[in-house]
C-alpha cells in the first residue's frame, strides 16, 4: 500500500523538521513494515516550469521547432521540440540537464544532457506528460502534443513538483506486515499509529446527522454476511472532473482518478480504509436488497467480466436483479454512468470471509475486497459517511440528500479486557509508568480506566474485530508504542537438571555422518510426492499408498511409502554426469494403513516411519564391487554407529530388485530392510539408461541405539599372528557363508585358527566350467608361544582337509 | 716417492669429499684405486726402487690405499643416507589428492550447526510426524476458522481425508508449530526443545518459493520468560553458526500463535548493515518469525498461561543457507543434482 505523507500531514501534524527515514524506521519497528520512501520532489528533481518567448522553425527537420524558453534563468534557453500543440507564451515542463525522463514514454529512464539535435544546440526537453509518467494526471489531447500547464500561475523555474503541488513522499507499506490490521489500510490509521508513536494530537471527525426523513428503501436480507447498510440518495450532481488535488493525491498512491463521483468513493476508502460505492439512482429499481445471489444468477461487473453466481456469494440488488457484487465491485449496467446526476451512496459493512471466497472464486480481488477481507469494523460507516457528504458538498454546491437509510442490524461490541499491572511488569521486565501507558493507548482510542491493581480497557471499535481480545494483545500494544528497543537485554537463565541424552536422534546423526564421512556418500533431499513412473516401477501396487487432494502435478499424486522410486529419479538426474557415485536419503514415509491415535488421543493418524535409502550407482561390469560396497557400507554400520548390528539373508526379493544380486536385511528375527541391484526391468521403466544401481532402503525406526560406544578393549597379542593364504577350486555355487562356517566353527579363545578372511575370487580362463577359484587367508597364532612353522603348517592343513572333504575343493597350493 | 703418496693421500681426500653421489664416487675411486688408477701407477715403481727401500715402501703404498679405502667407504655410507630413494625430478607443486569424502546436505549441515548451538543451552531436539490432522495444523495454533491458510491453495490435503472434522482432515503439515504443541502436551514445562523439519504448502514455485522447505522451531516455556531475553538467545545463536558477532533487531510482526508477535531481522552480514543488494539496501534481513506463545496455545498446550509464558522462533533454514552461501534458487535444494549438493563440505 502506498500512503502519503502530506495526505497522512491531514490528520495528525507531523513536525516539519521530523526526519522521515526516523519516521520509516519508527513504524518499521512498532508497527507495519514501511519498505521504501518515493519523494517526488527528488523524483522530478531538475524539472521545471518554461514559459515559451519564440517559436522558430529548425533549419534541418521539418518536424521539430526551436524554441526559446523562459526557464527563470537570466536569458531564455533554446529548446529543439517536436510538439504539435507549442504555441508562444505556452507555460510548458522543462527537464533540464540532469533529469530522468521517459523517452517517448517508454523503455528504460533516461538522463537529459545538453546536445545537438539535427544540428542545433537543445538546453533540455519540452516534455509530455508520458514521458514524465504523468499521463494520468495530464492526459494529451494528440499524439504529440507536449504537456501545457498554462492554466497554472506559476513563474519560470519553479519546480514541477512544487508547481502542481505533488511535492510529497510516498511510503510503500508491506501488505503483508498488516493483514491484521483492518484500521491501517487508510491514511487516518497510520495517522493514529503516529500520533501514538510521538504523542501527537489526531484529528477527529464531525459525525454526519441526516436532516431528511424521507428513506431509501434498503431491505438486509442476510444479517450476519451484511451487519451494516447505509444508503444515500443524493441528487444535483454530474459528471466533472474532480478537483486538481483530489485526483493528485488518489494517482500519488497508485489509483486512477476517473471522475468526481467515483474519486470521492475512492478518495474515501483511501483516507479511511473504508470503501463505499455510488450507484446511478435512476437505474435502481424499487429497493435495495443485500441478500445471497441465486444458482446461476448472471452479473456483469464494471470491469465486464460477466459472472455467473453461486449461492455463497452476496449480491446488491434491486427489484430486477443484482447490482453488485457486494464488497468486490460494482455492475456494469448501474454504476456511475456518463449521464449520471444523482446517485445512492453506499457506505457498508459485508462480511470479510465471504467477500474474500468471492473475490477469490472469481479472481478478481479489489481495493475493497483486500480491505473488506481483513474485518473492517460497522463502526467505521460513520466517518465514511461524514467524509463523503462533505466532500459532496464541497463539490457540488447544489447536491441535496433526499433520501437516507441506515440498517444496522449487527450491532459491534467493544471488546474488555482487565490486565492485572503486576503481571504486564513481569511480562514486560520493567515497568512502564502509568501515565505513558494511559497515554500511549488513549492515543490509539483505548478507554483505559485504572484500578488498585489492574487497569480495565475498552477496546475501540476498529480494533475489536478479532485483533485484539485479550491482555497479551494489550502488552503488545505497550511494549511496541514505547519501543522494542527500549527494553534493556535480560540474561536466560536455566535450571540445570541433567545433560540432554537423546540416544535416537544421536543415532541418526552418527548414521548421516557415517554415510558421508565415512563412506563418501553425498545426502540428497527429494520431495515426497512421487512421479508415477517411478512409483510403477518401484511398487507392484499402490494400494496402501496415500495421495494428494491436489498434487503439484497430475503424474506426481501419491505420496512416498519408499524413498526409492524418488532416488531412482536422482540416478537419472545424475547418471549423465558422473561415472560412479553414491547417494542417500533419510526421510519420513507414509502409509495408508495402521491408523493410531498414538500420537494424539484426538486424531488418527496414518503410518509413518523413518526410512533410509541408499543408492550406490556405477557402470555394470561393476555390479559385484558395487553390491559389496554396498553391503560393506550397511555391515559396518552398526559397529560405527553404536548400534545392535545387522545380518544378511534371502528370505523375500523385492519387487524391484534383480532376480539374482539381492538380499534382505535383518536385526534379529525382524526384516528391516532391503538390499539388491535394481532389475533391468525396473531401470526401464525409470528411465535410467547408462549405469547400474545397487539400491538399499532400511527403517531407521526399527535401529536401536547403544547407550553408550561399544568399544572393547583386547590386549594386544605377545606372541606374533601368522597369515597363511590358500588358494582352491570349488564348485561356483559354493557361497562364502558355507565356506567360512565350515572353517570358523571350530575357532575359539584358546584354538590357533584365529580368523579366517575372504581374500578373492577367480573366475576365468583358467579356471574350470563350473568351478572358481577362491583364495582366503587364515590367521593362526597362539596366546602361549611363537608358533614353530610346523605348528602353522599343521594348522593350514586341517582347515584344507575340511574344505576338500566338505565341499570338493581342490586346494591349489 | 713419499712425496708422491703424500700428495695422492691429500688429493685422493680432497676428491673423495667432493663426491656428489655415489657414481661420483665409483668414478673417483676407478681413478684412485683402480687397475690404471694412480695408486697401481706408484705400486709399479716398487721394483725400481733399491730392495732395502722396498719393503717399506711397498707398506707405505698399502697404507695409502687402505686409508683411500676407508676414506671412499665412508663416503659411500655418508651419501647413501643423504640420497632421496626418487629421482630429483620429483615435483612437489603438483596438486593433493584429495580425500574422497561424500558430504552432508548444506540444509542438514545449517541444522546440525544449530542443534549444536541450542544443545550447549540446554535444549532437545525434537521429531514429529509430517502427516497431521487440521487439529494440529491449524486449531490448536489459535488460526480463525477463516484464515486463507486452510484452504487447499496453501495445504496439501490427503486424498480421501480432505472433508470432515477438524482432527479427521489429514494434510501434509505445513508448518511444525502444531508438533511444537504434541511435545508440549506430552512434556511438563518448564521446557526448551528444538524441532527441526520438512514442511510443504501448495504453491507456485520460483527461485524464491518451494512447495517444501525446512523450519527450524525452538521454544522455551517458563516462568516469566522475557521477549528481551529471547532476543539474547537468538543472538547468542546466529553468533556462534555464523561465527561473529551478528545484530539482531526484533520489529512488529502478526503471526496468529504469538502474542506479541515480531519479524526478526539479522544485520546483513554480506554489506555489514551498510545496505546492498542481498538485503534490498536497507541493512538488515529477514530471518524468522518470533514471540510469545499465545495463550491459546499454550492452553490448547495444556499449560497455564496464567503461569507460564515463553518464546518461540521458526527459522526459514533453506533462506539462512541461501543467505549463509549466497544461494540464489531455493529449488536446488530438493533438486538433487550432485553438482550442486558436492560444493558443500
Amino acid at each position: 500500500m502506498k500512503l502519503s505523507l502530506n495526505w497522512i500531514k491531514d490528520y495528525v501534524k507531523i513536525p516539519d523538521d521530523m526526519d522521515l527515514s526516523r519516521l520509516a524506521y519508527d513504524l518499521t519497528m512498532s508497527t507495519v513494515e514501511v519498505e521504501g520512501a518515493v519523494d517526488l520532489g527528488k523524483k522530478y528533481e531538475n524539472v521545471v516550469i518554461g514559459i515559451i518567448n519564440e517559436v522558430l522553425p529548425h533549419p534541418n527537420a521539418d518536424r521539430l521547432r526551436v524554441c526559446k524558453v523562459d526557464i527563470g534563468t537570466d536569458e531564455a534557453v533554446d529548446i529543439v521540440c517536436g510538439g504539435s500543440n507549442l504555441e508562444v507564451g505556452m507555460r510548458v515542463v522543462v527537464a533540464c540537464p540532469g533529469a530522468v525522463v521517459f523517452w517517448h514514454g517508454e523503455g528504460e529512464p533516461v538522463t537529459i544532457k545538453a546536445g545537438k539535435l539535427r544540428g542545433v544546440m537543445s538546453y533540455g526537453m519540452i516534455c509530455a506528460s508520458s514521458e514524465l509518467s504523468l499521463e494520468e494526471l495530464f492526459p494529451a489531447k494528440g499524439d504529440h502534443d507536449i504537456m501545457d500547464l498554462s492554466h497554472l500561475d506559476v513563474k519560470a523555474g519553479t519546480p514541477l513538483a512544487k508547481a502542481i503541488g505533488i511535492d510529497d513522499i510516498i511510503l510503500e507499506i508491506d501488505n503483508k506486515s498488516m493483514t491484521n490490521r483492518p484500521d491501517l489500510w487508510g491514511h487516518y490509521g497510520i495517522a493514529r499509529e503516529i500520533a501514538a508513536l510521538y504523542d501527537l494530537p489526531l484529528v477527529e471527525f464531525e459525525k454526519y446527522e441526516p436532516s431528511v426523513s424521507e428513506r431509501v428503501d434498503v431491505r438486509i436480507l442476510d444479517e450476519e454476511k451484511c451487519p451494516r447498510y447505509i444508503g444515500a440518495k443524493i441528487e444535483g450532481l454530474g459528471i466533472i472532473p474532480s478537483p486538481f488535488e483530489m485526483q493528485s493525491r488518489i494517482w500519488r498512491v497508485g489509483m486512477r482518478p476517473i471522475n468526481a463521483l467515483v474519486d470521492v468513493t475512492n478518495y474515501v476508502m483511501l483516507a479511511l480504509g473504508q470503501p463505499t460505492h455510488v450507484f446511478d439512482s435512476d437505474h435502481i429499481k424499487n429497493h435495495i436488497e443485500i441478500r445471497r445471489a441465486s444458482e446461476g444468477e448472471k452479473l456483469v461487473l464494471l470491469n465486464e467480466k460477466e459472472l455467473t453466481l453461486t449461492n455463497d456469494d452476496l449480491v446488491i440488488a434491486d427489484s430486477e436483479g443484482a447490482v453488485a457484487l457486494a464488497g468486490v465491485m460494482g455492475g456494469a449496467k448501474d454504476s456511475v454512468l456518463p449521464t449520471t446526476n444523482s446517485v445512492i451512496l453506499e457506505v457498508a459493512n459485508f462480511d470479510s470471509k465471504t467477500v474474500r471466497k468471492t473475490a477469490l472464486r472469481y479472481d478478481n480481488r479489489t481495493e475493497a475486497s483486500s480491505r473488506y477481507e481483513k474485518a473492517i469494523d460497522p463502526e467505521r460507516c460513520d466517518l465514511a459517511v461524514s467524509m463523503a457528504m462533505k466532500l459532496f458538498s464541497e463539490l457540488f454546491p447544489n447536491m441535496k440528500v433526499t433520501a437516507y437509510e441506515d440498517k444496522y442490524p449487527n450491532k459491534l461490541v467493544k471488546k474488555e479486557i482487565d490486565v492485572e499491572l503486576e503481571w504486564l511488569d513481569r511480562r514486560l521486565g520493567k515497568r512502564i509508568p502509568q501515565e505513558v501507558v494511559a497515554r500511549k493507548l488513549g492515543t490509539m482510542g483505548y478507554e483505559v480506566t485504572f484500578n488498585e491493581s489492574s487497569m480495565h480497557i475498552v477496546v475501540p471499535t476498529w480494533r475489536s474485530t478479532g485483533d485484539v481480545s485479550i491482555k497479551a494483545d494489550i502488552m503488545e500494544e505497550v511494549a511496541r508504542m514505547y519501543g522494542y528497543e527500549n527494553f534493556e537485554a535480560t540474561s536466560i537463565t536455566a535450571v540445570f537438571d541433567g545433560a540432554v541424552n537423546q540416544l535416537d536422534m544421536d543415532l541418526v546423526r552418527r548414521i548421516k555422518e557415517y554415510l558421508a564421512f565415512r563412506c563418501n556418500m553425498q545426502e540428497i533431499f527429494t520431495y515426497p510426492w512421487m512421479q508415477d513412473n517411478f512409483v510403477n516401477a518401484i511398487l507392484p501396487t499402490t494400494e496402501g499408498v496415500l495421495a494428494l487432494s491436489t498434487p503439484p502435478a497430475p503424474n506426481e499424486k501419491y505420496i512416498r511409502s519408499t524413498l526409492l522410486p524418488n532416488i531412482c529419479r536422482a540416478i537419472v538426474k545424475n547418471e549423465h554426469s558422473f561415472e560412479e557415485f553414491a547417494i542417500f536419503e533419510e526421510a519420513q514415509v507414509f502409509f495408508d494403513c495402521d491408523y493410531t491415535t498414538d500420537y494424539d488421543p484426538i486424531e488418527r493418524l496414518p503410518k509413518q516411519r523413518k526410512h533410509l535409502g541408499c543408492a550406490f550407482v556405477g557402470k555394470s561390469d561393476k555390479i559385484s564391487d558395487l553390491f559389496r560396497r554396498a553391503k560393506g557400507v550397511i555391515g559396518m554400520m552398526p559397529r560405527y554407529t553404536h548400534m545392535e548390528g545387522f545380518t544378511f539373508k534371502r528370505e523375500e526379493k523385492p519387487y524391484w530388485a534383480d532376480e539374482v544380486v539381492w538380499t534382505n536385511i535383518y536385526l534379529g528375527e525382524k526384516k528391516i530392510g532391503d538390499m539388491a541391484l535394481l532389475s533391468r526391468k525396473a531401470a526401464l521403466a525409470c528411465g535410467i539408461k547408462v549405469l547400474s544401481p545397487v539400491l538399499v532402503e532400511l527403517d531407521m525406526d526399527e535401529l536401536i541405539p547403544f547407550k553408550s560406544r561399544t568399544n572393547q578393549f583386547v590386549h594386544i597379542p605377545e606372541h606374533p599372528l601368522n597369515n597363511y593364504d590358500i588358494s582352491f577350486l570349488v564348485d561356483s555355487m559354493v557361497k562364502w557363508d558355507e565356506i567360512y562356517s565350515i572353517l570358523a566353527e571350530k575357532i575359539t579363545d584358546n584354538s590357533l585358527l584365529r580368523d579366517v578372511q575372504f581374500v578373492d575370487e577367480y573366475k576365468g580362463k583358467q579356471i574350470p566350467e563350473g568351478k572358481k577359484s577362491i583364495t582366503i587367508r587364515l590367521v593362526i597364532g597362539s596366546s602361549e608361544k611363537t608358533l614353530t612353522g610346523q605348528e602353522i603348517e599343521e594348522v593350514a592343513n586341517t582347515a584344507m582337509k575340511k574344505l576338500t572333504k566338505k565341499l570338493g575343493a581342490d586346494v591349489r597350493k | 716417492m713419499k712425496d708422491k703418496l703424500e700428495a695422492l693421500l691429500r688429493e685422493g681426500a680432497e676428491k673423495i669429499q667432493s663426491a656428489k653421489n655415489e657414481a661420483e664416487l665409483q668414478e673417483i675411486k676407478g681413478y684412485l684405486l683402480g687397475k690404471q688408477g694412480k695408486v697401481t701407477e706408484i705400486m709399479k715403481e716398487i721394483p725400481k726402487l733399491d730392495v732395502s727401500l722396498r719393503p717399506e715402501m711397498g707398506k707405505a703404498v698399502n697404507n695409502v690405499k687402505n686409508l683411500l679405502q676407508e676414506q671412499i667407504e665412508g663416503r659411500r655410507e655418508e651419501l647413501k643416507m643423504k640420497a632421496s630413494e626418487i629421482s630429483p625430478d620429483f615435483d612437489y607443486t603438483l596438486p593433493g589428492i584429495e580425500p574422497q569424502i561424500g558430504g552432508l546436505h548444506p540444509i542438514t549441515q545449517m541444522c546440525y550447526d544449530l542443534n549444536d548451538a541450542f544443545r550447549s543451552m540446554g535444549f532437545e531436539i525434537f521429531h514429529g510426524p509430517e502427516i497431521t490432522s487440521e487439529y494440529f495444523a491449524f486449531d490448536k495454533l489459535n488460526f480463525p476458522p477463516n484464515h486463507p491458510a486452510r484452504e487447499s491453495m496453501d495445504t496439501y490435503w490427503l486424498e480421501g481425508h480432505d472433508s470432515g472434522e477438524a482432527n479427521e482432515k489429514l494434510c501434509l503439515r505445513p508448518h511444525l508449530t502444531g508438533g511444537s504443541v504434541r511435545y508440549m502436551k506430552t512434556h511438563k514445562p518448564p521446557y526448551r526443545f528444538v524441532y527441526p523439519g520438512r514442511v510443504y504448502r501448495n504453491e507456485t514455485t520460483d527461485a524464491r518459493h518451494e512447495r517444501a522447505f525446512f523450519q527450524y522451531e525452538a521454544l522455551i516455556v517458563d516462568k516469566d520468560f522475557t521477549y528481551t531475553a529471547g532476543k539474547v538467545m537468538i543472538k547468542s545463536i546466529l553468533s556462534k553458526v555464523f561465527g561473529q558477532d551478528v545484530p539482531v533487531r526484533m520489529r512488529a510482526g502478526f503471526f496468529p500463535f504469538v502474542e506479541p508477535g515480531f519479524e526478526i531481522d539479522m544485520g546483513c552480514l554480506v554489506c555489514g548493515g551498510k545496505g546492498c543488494s542481498v538485503c534490498k539496501h536497507v541493512g538488515w534481513i529477514e530471518i524468522m518469525p518470533g514471540g510469545t506463545p499465545h495463550p491459546n496455545v499454550l492452553r490448547a498446550a495444556g499449560v497455564d498461561p496464567d503461569e507460564y509464558t515463553g518464546f518461540y522462533v521458526n527459522i526459514g533454514l533453506d533462506r539462512l543457507v541461501m543467505m549463509r552461501y549466497g544461494v540464489d534458487d531455493v529449488r536446488l535444494f530438493h533438486g538433487t543434482d550432485l553438482k550442486f549438493l558436492g560444493q558443500f563440505r
